[in-house]
């Protein structure tokens, strides 16, 4: 399972699961062998191994990359729901790995072709091209896994785990920039380095009541937390 | 989860870093420097007087890259890290007549070594394997499957969906050891069962759903003989894959997760280049590229898929397992003892082991059912038979224990010998290659999926 949400004006936790084409819905508090308490699966969905997802409490939507394109569901759908909105075509340059959502500022981030990161606005829909693409040898990019937004500071938080078939990639860190930048821009911050342990950074989640950073590391097995207060840092609006 | 607090570890573990304690039930510990090659190999004798953790062959300091910034490297010590300190044994093969016990271990990243005898006394803490093979040089990381060549007592691993390599090691490779050869794999290979008289090799795929059969000795980038895939066979996230010579049969566990090919049933195949271009990419996933139903899924019941041995293309099972008597909760690995005619299912999400006849069919329950705190059976996945000894071996990922049980073992039933690859009654943190986090604010927990 390659992404987990947790909605918390609803007090549940999403999930995508590629091998049965569905996204799962569970209680906040779900534990053992629990059903889920609403599943999106059908014809009408047009998943196509759905592998990760953001949740949009605010605007009451959920969002899944996949492959060429983004499907865009209602929050409460369930069953055999049709997308409510779909970004896709060639203007798109969507390669959708991985996704995080701003419902504050209306923005989307997405994975691109040729290692990129996509910016959309939020109600994006059809062959559109994106706000801003960030791309190119300085950005370091060599692989994306989870991604995740810091609203507040127009930030988004990325899980670089380096090049796929690399034991031990030489090149891994989580990646941070503001959702403004464009083109080949080196990221603001990162997290990596001797220090930090990371050996093949898998995950990101936020938490910004405690201004830390929870990152799952494939290559340890294992779960860190840093503390990372200057990177919350609300920006003007 | 008991036991699991910074005060039960051994010493050796506060001593390395200070790091604050976690909050919950989970294991704090820090990184311990990197093993040289040489370094962890273990000792040729078991020392079970052993008390410190394995060596984690994948621990030590990050990478040494320095990133260009605008703001910052923020190159840091984490204030909290979950991590368990040992082994997640996941595979098992047993090779009786050579007394070689080859495990695999999820957590750690080594396959270990053990001999048949080995038995953890209760007071002591681990038994130490007598052969480690672990590090970046030997392209293993998830690996949950394991099988030993009874000639050459070369050793197979499969790689599960972090890389797309099945390493062979041969009888005397030890620590960061390069394999003998390494065949290219699709994506999410598990399962691996070998065909003796036919020199060939069984994996199983879980997605797209398949059963690929190598030549043995297929290195690099070789091309299947045959694959089994398509709606007719009822592959449904396959798992364990067992062979009975005896009666040609192939024994396939499956968790249920199924998607589907449409129109008459028939696999399309999509792939635009050959065979050897395409599972040589290092640029994607290799997931085999196949046409399936847009949002058509099926949470299906578990089942055993019973065929016959040599079958490919989209052909329906013999006989298939499944329904609720039959117990079956995300079934792994299976093994079949063919003198008896009985299949042996590590049950991982039921915490037991099942077993039914080969002939069996439907909604059936198992003859037998090894469960309980006797058993010590917690999270089983890997399991093996010795036909030799009539014992059967169970893996389990739950509880850092590999069990052995005569072959009739039924209920609660005591092991015959335990080896213990972590204290005694802890219950195993079970982080497994975490591809995702979550924060949920209300509870202020962290979830992790695996």
């Amino acid at each position: 399972m390659h992404d987990i949400r947790y909605n918390e004006v609803n007090d549940e936790i999403l999930v995508p699961n590629p091998f049965s084409n569905a996204i799962l819905v569970f209680r906040g508090g779900a534990n053992g062998q629990e059903a889920p308490i609403r599943i999106i699966q059908g014809a009408k969905t047009r998943l196509d191994g759905p592998d990760r997802l953001d949740v949009d409490t605010m605007h009451r939507e959920i969002f899944v990359p996949d492959g060429g394109r983004v499907l865009v569901y209602p929050l409460d759908g369930n069953g055999d729901v049709a997308p409510l909105r779909v970004i896709e075509g060639p203007d798109t340059l969507i390669a959708g790995q991985s996704l995080a959502i701003d419902p504050i500022n209306n923005l989307i981030a997405v994975t691109g072709r040729d290692r990129s990161i996509l910016v959309f606005d939020r109600t994006a829909n059809g062959n559109v091209k994106p706000l801003r693409v960030i791309k190119g040898e300085d950005t370091q990019i060599d692989r994306i896994n989870q991604m995740a937004i810091y609203p507040q500071g127009k930030l988004l938080v990325v899980a670089m785990p380096g090049r796929q078939g690399d034991v031990e990639p030489p090149r891994v860190f989580v990646g941070m920039w503001s959702l403004d930048d464009n083109g080949n821009v080196p990221p603001k911050w990162t997290i990596n380095g001797d220090q930090s342990t990371l050996r093949k950074p898998f995950a990101v989640a936020l938490n910004p009541d405690n201004k830390e950073i929870y990152v799952t590391d494939m290559r340890l097995n294992g779960v860190m937390t840093f503390s990372v207060p200057e990177i919350f840092e609300p920006v003007a609006r | 989860m008991p036991g699991m607090e910074m005060a039960s570890l051994p010493a050796a573990i506060h001593a390395m870093e200070a790091l604050p304690k976690a909050e919950g039930s989970g294991l704090v510990c820090a990184v311990p420097p990197r093993a040289s090659a040489a370094g962890f190999a273990a000792s040729p004798v078991a020392a079970e007087a052993a008390a410190e953790p394995p060596q984690d062959v994948t621990a030590g300091a990050g990478t040494a890259y320095q990133s260009r910034t605008r703001a910052g490297m923020i190159n840091r010590k984490p204030v909290r890290y979950l991590k368990d300190p040992y082994p997640a044994f996941s595979a098992i093969a047993v090779n009786a007549e050579n007394d070689m016990v080859m495990v695999t271990d999820e957590n750690l990243f080594r396959v270990v070594e053990y001999s048949r005898r080995d038995n953890t006394p209760a007071k002591t803490q681990i038994t130490e394997p007598r052969r480690v093979i672990g590090g970046p040089d030997t392209k293993t990381e998830m690996m949950c499957g394991a099988y030993i060549d009874p000639q050459t007592l070369d050793v197979y691993v499969t790689n599960n969906d972090t890389q797309n390599w099945l390493p062979v090691f041969s009888r005397e490779a030890r620590g960061n050891a390069k394999p003998e050869r390494m065949l290219m794999t699709p994506h999410r290979t598990w399962g691996i069962a070998a065909d003796e008289q036919r020199q060939e090799i069984y994996l199983t795929v879980q997605d797209p759903p398949l059963v690929i059969v190598y030549r043995k000795q297929a290195v690099n980038n070789e091309a299947p003989l045959r694959i089994l895939e398509g709606d007719n066979t009822e592959l449904a996230d396959p798992h364990g894959i067992a062979l009975d010579m005896q009666r040609n049969l192939m024994v396939i566990s499956n968790h249920g997760h199924r998607r589907f090919y449409g129109g008459d049933g028939h696999a399309i195949n999509t792939m635009t280049q050959p065979w050897e271009q395409w599972v040589s990419r290092l640029d994607d996933l290799n997931s085999p590229p196949r046409e399936r139903l847009l949002g058509v899924g099926q949470f299906d019941l578990p089942s055993i898929t019973i065929h016959e041995r040599g079958v490919s293309g989209n052909t329906k099972p013999l006989r298939v397992i499944k329904g609720p008597k039959t117990q079956l909760n995300w079934p792994s690995h299976v093994a079949v003892h063919e003198g008896r005619g009985e299949i042996f299912v590590a049950n991982d999400a039921d915490d037991s082991v099942l077993v039914f006849r080969e002939s069996d069919s439907g909604d059936v329950a198992p003859i037998r059912v090894i469960k309980g705190a006797r058993a010590a059976v917690k999270n089983p996945t890997g399991l093996s038979v010795d036909e030799k000894n009539n014992e059967l071996w169970v893996a389990s990922m739950g509880n850092y224990t590999i069990a052995v049980f005569p072959i009739a073992a039924n209920g609660n039933a005591q092991p015959l010998r335990m080896i213990r690859g972590g204290p005694q009654d802890h219950t195993a943190l079970m982080i497994g290659n975490p591809g995702a986090v979550g924060y949920d604010s209300k509870r202020k927990e962290i979830l992790v999926p695996n």
